[in-house]
């Protein structure tokens, strides 16, 4: 490799014999710039709002498969099941109460349930992932959480849909296809442009 | 030289040869249980929540999920292939640990052959070059004339040799260098070349034209440092520092072999690796990466846990056979021999068979004798004296020793009834610490 008098600038004393071996500076330049990477990596990362809706890759959005079937327990004790055909656009929420994202989209989508909850055309309903039922209930007490909980304790619901962290959401389109994913926390403006792009494509009732 | 070298070289075939077949797995096959199927394609799952680890060594909830659902589908009937295209179709290609070989992701497994392959053939290269260099080199500087140094070799090893000096130099400026190592480098460096010089002139070629670089370095060094380097080219010529010029290409030579056998290693290790992973039948994650006893070990521990949760869910049968499969590999696991003493006992006092009976206290007794405070062991040869030969009092005598060696409270409160009738069919007081009235 060449180094150029320009890169490698004025180099020991004058009396150095030239030309200076090469290489030696062109270690240091790396290091300089390798570190001007990581320092601008590091801003741009730490200043970037965690909930923005980042849509993410999944098989069942792919293939735009029937939604799995969610069943079994909530939270509190109950039973729940959701529909094959839910008739309106279902946010499927996988979160944990330790998760910063989390608590940062919790907000937005009580948000979101109450735009669409007495227009009955969207609802939340959430499930846990990698957290103890007790501290999702105290959270999302906390919040005013007013949907159905799944406490899926074997983790199954998490399987059938692919879940690698916390929070991620799908979305189900009324005919029960899952439309859309989302990780990284969602925003209540994020979730209706995703309603709006399924129902142009044809996905509303 | 050419004896212990061709010496090495069989040595590393042999090793070569054995790892090859050791590691193609043709000597140990046996068709895997559903466990091991089960334990074998655990380890190639990744954990969807933690990156880099397999689903058999992270204790996530969500790994948990993934087991129990490759067990289920497993016990379903479903092929290896098929269990993880199930969870392909959820997670994506990037839940299996290993990319795929196809597309992009082929660069990942061909990258590291072609590395391999370029470092191979770089130091042999390397080799090559040092030890025609080191027989040019003859028996050294100071042992007299040597044979003929060419020409373009003198050449290019005295511009070697005024680069280094002109490096040393550079650095010993730059304050890279403190002055004790520069004088060393020096005048290690002077006393090859002078001993250069002086068979080039022996040589009697005609006229060399010095080598700019050189002449620079010369220069610049006797400039700043007058005196030491004439000295030490002074001092190497009349044979005073000898052991440094003398000690020289043998040290050298000694390094080249450690290279060559550091790569041969890292050579048959790719090829081991590349073997398991291509050629054999062998499940993936069964590979012997390296790490034969671990692994072994942990399937042993698996077969167990797993034999365990059969025996209690009442599958018999299946826990036998996997306290089989783990006596066949390690005759002397004495939790193997011990609870499948107690399974032949069990099975041999329900349909009354005298060889189940033999059977079943021959591995008592081994697990007791190789585990002296193996307190499950002495509960169920405590049990098999006091049903099978109604004797109370060696019955008395194991139980002793499975309460001195703390049981579990749990398998203390189930084993307390039996306990307190063999103390009371042998005429003896109940110690207090067996439960029930």
């Amino acid at each position: 490799m060449s180094v150029g008098p320009g890169v490698d600038g004025p180099t020991g004393s004058p009396t150095s014999p030239p030309p200076p071996a090469p290489g030696r500076h062109t270690a240091r330049w790396v290091a300089v710039f390798v570190l001007i990477v990581s320092a601008g990596l590091v801003a741009v990362l730490a200043t970037r709002p965690s909930a923005q809706t980042v849509e993410a890759r999944n098989p069942l959005v792919d293939t735009h498969a029937v939604a799995p079937p969610v069943a079994g327990a909530t939270v509190v004790g109950t039973s729940y099941r959701l529909p094959r055909a839910p008739g309106h656009y279902v946010v499927l929420n996988f979160f944990a109460s330790w998760c910063v994202p989390c608590q940062e989209e919790g907000p937005e989508l009580v948000a979101f349930q109450f735009q669409h909850h007495l227009r009955g055309d969207a609802s939340v309903l959430s499930v846990v992932f990698e957290d103890t039922i007790g501290d999702a209930r105290a959270y999302q007490q906390k919040l005013g959480v007013t949907w159905p909980t799944m406490a899926d304790n074997d983790g199954a619901l998490a399987l059938a849909y692919g879940v690698r962290s916390d929070p991620t959401s799908f979305l189900i389109a009324p005919d029960g296809r899952v439309v859309a994913s989302v990780t990284g926390g969602a925003t209540a403006q994020g979730l209706n442009q995703l309603v709006a792009r399924a129902e142009a494509s044809g996905y509303g009732t | 030289m050419r004896r212990p070298r061709f010496g090495l070289w069989t040595v590393l075939g042999a090793v070569l040869v054995v790892a090859l077949v050791l590691g193609s797995g043709i000597l140990t096959s046996s068709p895997p249980t559903d466990a091991q199927r089960a334990a074998a394609v655990e380890s190639v799952v990744r954990c969807p929540t933690c990156e880099d680890l397999s689903v058999a060594q992270s204790t996530a909830p969500t790994a948990v999920a993934v087991r129990a659902a490759v067990t289920q589908q497993i016990a379903e009937g479903r092929s290896d292939p098929q269990v993880e295209a199930y969870l392909v179709d959820r997670y994506g290609s990037s839940i299996v640990l290993d990319p795929p070989a196809r597309g992009w992701s082929l660069l990942v497994w061909l990258l590291p052959l072609l590395g391999g392959g370029a470092a191979v053939a770089a130091l042999v290269v390397v080799l090559v070059r040092r030890r025609r260099l080191s027989e040019q080199d003859g028996g050294g500087p100071g042992t007299g004339p040597g044979p003929e140094l060419m020409p373009e070799v003198a050449a290019e090893r005295r511009t070697f040799l005024a680069r280094s000096l002109a490096d040393a130099d550079a650095e010993y400026l730059a304050g890279d260098l403190s002055d004790q190592d520069y004088l060393a480098l020096r005048q290690r460096d002077l006393v090859r070349l002078a001993a250069l010089e002086a068979r080039m002139g022996r040589a009697a070629a005609a006229a060399v034209e010095p080598e700019p670089a050189m002449a620079h370095a010369s220069v610049a060094v006797d400039e700043r440092v007058p005196g030491v380097g004439v000295a030490a080219a002074h001092r190497a010529e009349t044979g005073a520092s000898a052991p440094g010029a003398e000690g020289r290409p043998r040290r050298r030579l000694r390094r080249s072999t450690w290279f060559l056998v550091v790569g041969c290693l890292c050579l048959t290790s790719a090829l081991v690796l590349a073997v398991t992973t291509f050629a054999s039948g062998r499940q993936p994650g069964q590979s012997a990466t390296g790490t034969f006893a671990q692994t072994a070990a942990q399937q042993t521990e698996e077969s167990l846990a797993q034999a365990a949760t059969d025996e209690n869910q009442g599958q018999v049968g299946e826990a036998a056979q996997l306290y089989q499969s783990v006596l066949h590999q390690h005759a002397d696991n004495e939790v193997a021999l011990a609870q499948l003493g107690w399974l032949e006992f069990e099975t041999g006092h329900q349909g009354n068979s005298a060889s189940l009976m033999a059977d079943a206290r021959a591995k008592l007794l081994r697990a007791v004798r190789l585990d002296p405070s193996d307190y499950a062991a002495r509960l169920y040869l405590g049990t098999l004296l006091l049903q099978r030969d109604a004797d109370a009092t060696g019955a008395v005598a194991q139980y002793r020793q499975f309460l001195a060696d703390r049981p579990p409270a749990a398998l203390l409160a189930q084993a307390g009834p039996e306990i307190r009738s063999a103390f009371q069919q042998a005429g003896m007081p109940v110690p207090a610490s067996v439960p029930g009235a």
